[in-house]
């Protein structure tokens, strides 16, 4: 193309140069790092952080401007404890966010992790670079699951940050009425992120197997959303009570236990359990997939 | 062409049809892990010494109050119409109309003791002290405290010291002797059941026996049996059910512990300070008097009946009547109608039953605590169907007729024998 | 039309049709690629590619033609282990694909149906990621290769630009960076110059010939006959999921029946047409000084002797044989660009 640089470099390749073909240490690593890269350093995904992370600022600031009028304190669940203490704008913001933005969020970063590759063709390549198929399928997951991650974690460093700058931090007073110091109550609400973070598996699992079904990631990103809407609509019918337990989203608000007097450790776990076997099915559902599928995109 | 002479040393990868059975697997596996350990957990307790029924109400009421805490959870199958109870207004007692609940219960085995009732992101929580309690409700933020005035405290504070001393003044009559009470109370109830023993069971990881009361077959009512698990080794009842003859498959009312620990709760979980943001409200309640409970033994026996209320029939097939009451104000809530209730000023016979009233049903006692975030109106409508008598409610277990003279019925028994008595 | 004009002399070395014999050992060391029987049916039960035998010597460059819709693609998709074969078997560089993906991808470099990266990422973040993606490479020297590569292809002072903004020219150019990453036995090009101006294609052209020059073995598709065939050493014709035939491109277009043109002076014409006949040629046509006929296996030198030899002007003569068009024509009965 450019020059006729025959022989010369290391491009040209004689079937004699010696051309190790023994993985490396640290690869996977390196593909992580990269998938990392890819996913962080995506515009579209920066701005959805930065949307999840102005839902607590946007919610401070209204409550922090009304709560002398007339509405001060009062609002569903959380929102209206968050003028006596800042703190309580973390679970405030992340009970707002858990029925759609976080699904979302977790649709567009789970839906997209494979079948934004292969509608880009990239799929393909990658595919004969090569990275085997459950490496591939590994590294989404992870990319995904720390997207899901850094997302909760996104909204609550923001709420924690905005609810002490507006209201300032207290002792905490728990659901069940009893009040616990300020350093246990911050470990609390890290529980809750914690708990919040984790219940995300689930449905990140059931958006990468959507994701292996489609070269359309808008389908997968939508399909995934839906999953958790009508998940959450199920859990509202009582006829359907039998199998409450085991929906994706019926666990979502435990992590309310972590307010309560005594933390209910063994509901957490429930929830968890759940969880992970959602992880567990769709996680292989998503493997028999991915490593069986005809890559034609 | 064969397949020796394959150049690569490659095996073969997992073909597809393998690789598509790895799901399945894991269906299997995340189903077995799911549904496995309940189906165990029912599985019947072996090796329990034999009792008989008397035996085992005996073991019962001399059972010492032991601390423990654990895990209730209370459901209810009375064939309501669906009414949206989930998160009306957080955890709120009348979530317990219909509908799973859980609780948690934390005791001390004397004077302390917590019960909450947890709501997905709420609690309502009733906290027992001695002779103050408070609940609180985290979706109000509402503390309301019972206690007893300073004089009555006093006096409860000398009559507690007298009972650790063991010199509680006798009351008239003498208490009864446990076997005396499990005589009596079984007695009374083979007047109108039969009272057995069923297979014995594990409730909660604990062995159990099951008392079955079946009411005698030719009672006109809707209850099929009461079923109670008692722990084999405190005697603590870990479960009761009510079946009604119009359900063989589930129980219609339910309440049982899924988790239990007989040990002394943490000090923090009994204690209890109103949150610093909540409003406070004070209620004074009065101490029955030593003379109010020397009483108590024989109010059993004298079936004081507030004026307004009568019951007709025995046993399983009584029906209470009660006429002059203002329905339509009362579910409107109107504070007023409240006068109408029969005995609403009524201090009950025992202290814990009381405190029970106070705890779950907030209305009796003062009219602003009524149910909120509910239309009461609209519930009422939504709840019971018009019939030319007047509105009934149909339950599975309950049966209630609002007459259009202004006359409840209710007893269980059929709809039509209320209607019948109308 | 226009044929391939074979100067006169320069008879083929070889003749057959078919590389080894089929009963020969599959992933014979001297193939590069070899399939047997491979098949892909579709789920909609349309057959892409049935029962291909594809053998593609080490050393080589491999002119894989064929209309599009011809089934190169899913060929090329099979031997890269994107598709699962239906049936049949392929080796890759002596290794049993999809199986053996893990040791002999990395010395296969291919570009699969047009570029295709992340359009938000520059050219050589594209470069950076399918690097870092490879197990085998080292991570030390990925700056180089990913260096080396975009220089390769006249690609560095667009290396920081976001791919989207890449002409279609210049995309080609960076997936063609990213097969030659690295040292590669093999290279896979499927139809590399789609989208390149006259300019661009002669510069695959040379690029392939290069790689072939310093041992490579390319196997590079095409649907367009006339932009690859000069460069293939040889060439295997796909119509409708078959392969029509392969083999050396020499020996296949000899296949074909050559024609002579001797054009003399106008008073020579019926004895040079005499003399034709006298060695045994057919068909002989005259057009004004020209004549034309059927060059069988009569050697051209021989016929410029005769008329030498009889003392006849010989003002040219010219040897014409078919294009691989015109074999694929005479194959098939229908035009390149026509099957579907």
């Amino acid at each position: 193309m450019s020059h006729a640089e025959v022989l010369d470099g290391p491009v040209a390749g004689t079937s004699t140069a010696p051309l190790s073909t023994a993985r490396r240490r640290g690869a996977w690593s390196r593909l992580m790092r990269s998938e990392l890269r890819l996913v962080f350093g995506r515009r579209r995904n920066q701005v959805l952080l930065a949307g999840l992370a102005a839902v607590p600022v946007l919610l401070g600031t209204v409550l922090f401007v009304t709560q002398d009028s007339a509405l001060g304190g009062q609002g569903p669940g959380f929102v209206g404890r968050v003028t006596g203490n800042g703190l309580f704008l973390v679970v405030a913001a992340l009970f707002l966010c858990l029925p759609f933005l976080l699904p979302l969020t977790i649709g567009i970063a789970s839906g997209d992790a494979v079948a934004g590759e292969a509608s880009a063709g990239t799929l393909r390549y990658l595919l004969t670079v090569p990275v085997s198929r459950t490496r591939l399928l590994g590294v989404k997951a992870l990319g995904a699951l720390a997207f899901a991650g850094a997302a909760v974690l996104a909204i609550a460093v923001m709420a924690f940050v905005t609810g002490a700058a507006y209201f300032g931090l207290d002792d905490v007073a728990l659901l069940s009425g009893s009040t616990i110091p300020l350093g246990t109550g911050i470990g609390r609400m890290a529980g809750v992120v914690a708990y919040v973070a984790l219940s995300m598996t689930g449905l990140v699992a059931v958006g990468l197997f959507l994701s292996t079904l489609t070269e359309v990631p808008v389908g997968a990103m939508a399909a995934t959303v839906v999953v958790a809407i009508v998940s959450a609509v199920l859990d509202t019918l009582p006829q359907l009570s039998a199998i409450h337990g085991g929906l994706l989203t019926h666990h979502w608000l435990d992590f309310a236990e972590f307010l309560r007097v005594e933390v209910g450790w063994d509901v957490l776990a429930q929830g968890l359990a759940v969880q992970g076997a959602w992880v567990v099915l769709f996680g292989a559902l998503a493997w028999s997939r991915f490593t069986t599928a005809d890559v034609s995109s | 062409m064969t397949e020796t002479t394959e150049p690569s040393s490659t095996p073969r990868s997992l073909s597809p049809r393998v690789r598509w059975a790895v799901p399945a697997v894991a269906a299997v596996a995340v189903a077995g892990a799911f549904v496995a350990p309940p189906l165990l957990a029912s599985a019947g307790a072996e090796g329990l010494p034999d009792v008989t029924p008397a035996e085992l109400i005996s073991s019962v009421a001399a059972a010492q109050p032991v601390p423990m805490s654990g895990t209730l959870v209370y459901t209810a199958r009375l064939g309501l119409p669906e009414i949206p109870f989930g998160e009306v207004g957080g955890a709120d007692p009348i979530a317990l109309l219909g509908g799973s609940s859980t609780l948690r219960v934390w005791t001390d085995g004397t004077e302390r003791s917590r019960v909450s009732l947890l709501g997905s992101v709420s609690e309502y929580s009733v906290v027992r002290d001695g002779a103050e309690a408070w609940t609180y409700s985290s979706a109000d933020e509402e503390v309301v405290h019972y206690a007893l005035s300073a004089e009555d405290q006093a006096r409860y504070d000398a009559l507690a010291e007298q009972a650790r001393a063991g010199t509680l003044p006798e009351v008239a009559g003498g208490l009864p002797t446990p076997d005396e009470v499990a005589g009596h109370v079984l007695a009374q109830a083979e007047q109108f059941s039969s009272v057995t023993l069923d297979a014995e069971l594990t409730v909660a990881g604990r062995d159990a026996y099951q008392l079955v009361v079946t009411p005698k077959a030719d009672a006109e009512t809707l209850i099929a049996r009461t079923v109670v698990a008692v722990d084999a080794e405190t005697s603590t009842p870990l479960r009761v059910q009510v079946w009604s003859t119009q359900d063989a498959d589930a129980p219609a009312l339910e309440i049982g512990f899924t988790d239990v620990a007989f040990e002394a709760p943490d000090d923090a979980v009994l204690a209890f300070s109103a949150p610093a943001d909540a409003s406070v409200e004070d209620v004074e309640v009065p101490l029955p008097s030593a003379a109010d409970l020397a009483q108590v033994p024989s109010a059993k026996d004298a079936q004081e009946l507030p004026p307004g209320v009568t019951v007709t029939g025995t046993g399983w097939e009584s029906v209470t009547e009660i006429t002059g009451l203002d329905v339509a104000n009362l579910v409107a809530g109107d504070p007023a109608a409240l006068t109408s209730v029969p005995g609403a000023g009524k201090t009950f016979g025992s202290e814990s039953a009381q405190d029970l009233i106070e705890e779950f049903a907030p209305t009796d006692e003062n009219g602003q605590h009524g149910v909120p975030d509910l239309d009461t109106s609209a519930l009422y409508d939504q709840l019971t169907t018009e019939v030319p008598e007047g509105r009934l409610l149909s339950s599975s277990l309950l049966s209630v007729l609002v007459t259009t003279d202004g006359r409840v019925l209710a007893g269980a028994v059929p709809a039509d024998t209320l209607r019948g008595m109308a | 039309m226009t044929g391939t004009t074979v100067a006169t002399g320069t008879a083929p070395a070889a003749s057959s049709d078919q590389l080894p014999a089929a009963g020969g050992v599959p992933g014979d060391h001297d193939l590069a690629v070899r399939t047997d029987g491979l098949t892909k049916r579709f789920r909609s039960g349309q057959v892409a590619v049935d029962g291909l035998g594809l053998h593609v010597p080490r050393g080589s460059v491999y002119g894989f033609l064929g209309p599009n819709g011809s089934g190169k693609t899913t060929t090329i998709r099979m031997l890269l282990g994107l598709v699962r074969p239906t049936s049949g078997r392929a080796w890759l560089l002596d290794g049993a694909m999809p199986e053996a993906g893990a040791t002999v991808l990395p010395r296969v470099g291919a570009l699969v149906e047009g570029p295709a990266f992340h359009p938000y990422l520059t050219g050589r973040a594209n470069l950076v990621r399918l690097d870092a993606s490879d197990a085998t490479a080292d991570p030390r020297t990925s700056r180089r290769r990913t260096e080396d590569a975009l220089e390769r292809v006249g690609l560095s002072a667009a290396a920081a630009k976001p791919y989207r903004q890449y002409s279609l020219g210049m995309k080609q150019r960076l997936g063609l960076a990213a097969a030659l990453l690295r040292p590669r036995e093999l290279l896979v090009l499927d139809e590399p110059t789609n989208g390149l101006d006259p300019q661009g294609t002669r510069e695959v052209r040379h690029l392939v010939r290069e790689l072939a020059d310093a041992g490579t073995t390319v196997l590079v598709s095409s649907h367009l006959l006339a932009e690859i065939e000069q460069v293939c050493t040889h060439i295997g014709i796909m119509s409708r999921g078959r392969l029509l035939l392969q083999g050396e491109r020499q020996a296949l277009t000899d296949r074909g029946t050559a024609h002579v043109g001797v054009t003399t002076s106008l008073a020579h014409v019926g004895a040079v047409a005499e003399v034709l006949t006298g060695l045994g040629l057919t068909e002989v046509t005259t057009d004004g000084p020209t004549l034309r006929a059927l060059l069988a296996s009569t050697p051209p030198e021989k016929i410029s002797a005769a008329i030498v030899h009889a003392g006849l002007d010989l003002v040219g003569l010219e040897v014409t044989r078919p294009s691989l068009e015109q074999v694929f024509v005479a194959l098939t009965g229908e035009g390149f660009d026509v099957a579907r």
